[in-house]
């Protein structure tokens, strides 16, 4: 992987419409589908690990494991972190045009950054460049 | 954030919303939303509040096609949040 200081800033110029645009969430709250193995939150390392969500994903379908917030405002609406219903309205609306193929949810803690740098930020790129035709993507968290 | 980067480095543009301000501008984010005073958990604002969610998600999207000077954090308000939350502070080395 090319290395980039982290002074530099990459930058990928957004050319086009919104209305013509397919757009994907990436989460760093822990977001993952309630039939999924949920994130390890024993290992005080923290999970190094990701979900995918389809685009057919519901918001009932959903929680959150992370022990480092207090997500009971996303327990009660998943769209406070993982806004999918309003994705949805904005594709109604013809703002947007699509809802991407794939989505990500990761618990955005861990002691090993080091990992998290060389590894799992690699492979959530990796996985929403090559799967998800997103040309856009929104993310939360932090 | 790192995700956020490789995002962007694979040529897909990206926009964060975050509550963190002050920790996102620390990694220069490429583009980020603010919406002040909202508490961490609370990207999109309160539960079971569409119409705040719906604004902050297209404030957050129309980031992209606005001239924001990448590394920069936009911060917006948002009365109808009704609360107002400290962001977390940069931990001083």
């Amino acid at each position: 992987m090319t290395a980039v200081s982290r002074k530099c800033v990459p930058f990928t110029p957004f050319d086009g419409d919104l209305s013509k645009a397919t757009v994907s969430i990436v989460t760093a709250a822990g977001v993952h589908q309630k039939n999924q193995q949920p994130f390890n939150i024993a290992d005080d390392l923290g999970d190094l690990s990701y979900r995918e969500m389809t685009q057919e994903v519901e918001a009932a379908d959903l929680m959150v494991t992370h022990h480092h917030y207090d997500h009971a405002d996303a327990d009660r609406d998943i769209n406070v972190v993982f806004p999918i219903d309003i994705l949805r309205r904005l594709k109604e609306e013809g703002f947007i045009r699509d809802i991407a193929r794939k989505h990500i949810g990761f618990m955005g803690y861990t002691m090993r950054l080091k990992d998290f740098y060389d590894e799992t930020a690699p492979s959530i790129a990796n996985e929403i460049d090559r799967g998800s035709r997103a040309d856009a993507v929104v993310l939360t968290g932090g | 954030m790192a995700v956020q980067r490789e995002i962007e480095m694979r040529g897909i543009p990206t926009v964060l919303i975050t509550v963190s301000p002050d920790v996102s501008a620390q990694m220069r984010p490429p583009r980020a939303l603010h919406p002040k005073g909202f508490k961490i958990g609370n990207s999109l604002g309160k539960p079971e509040m569409p119409d705040l969610q719906l604004k902050v998600l297209r404030d957050a999207l129309s980031l992209l096609t606005e001239n924001t000077r990448p590394g920069r954090v936009e911060t917006r308000e948002y009365a109808e949040y009704g609360e107002f939350h400290e962001s977390p502070g940069v931990r001083k080395i």
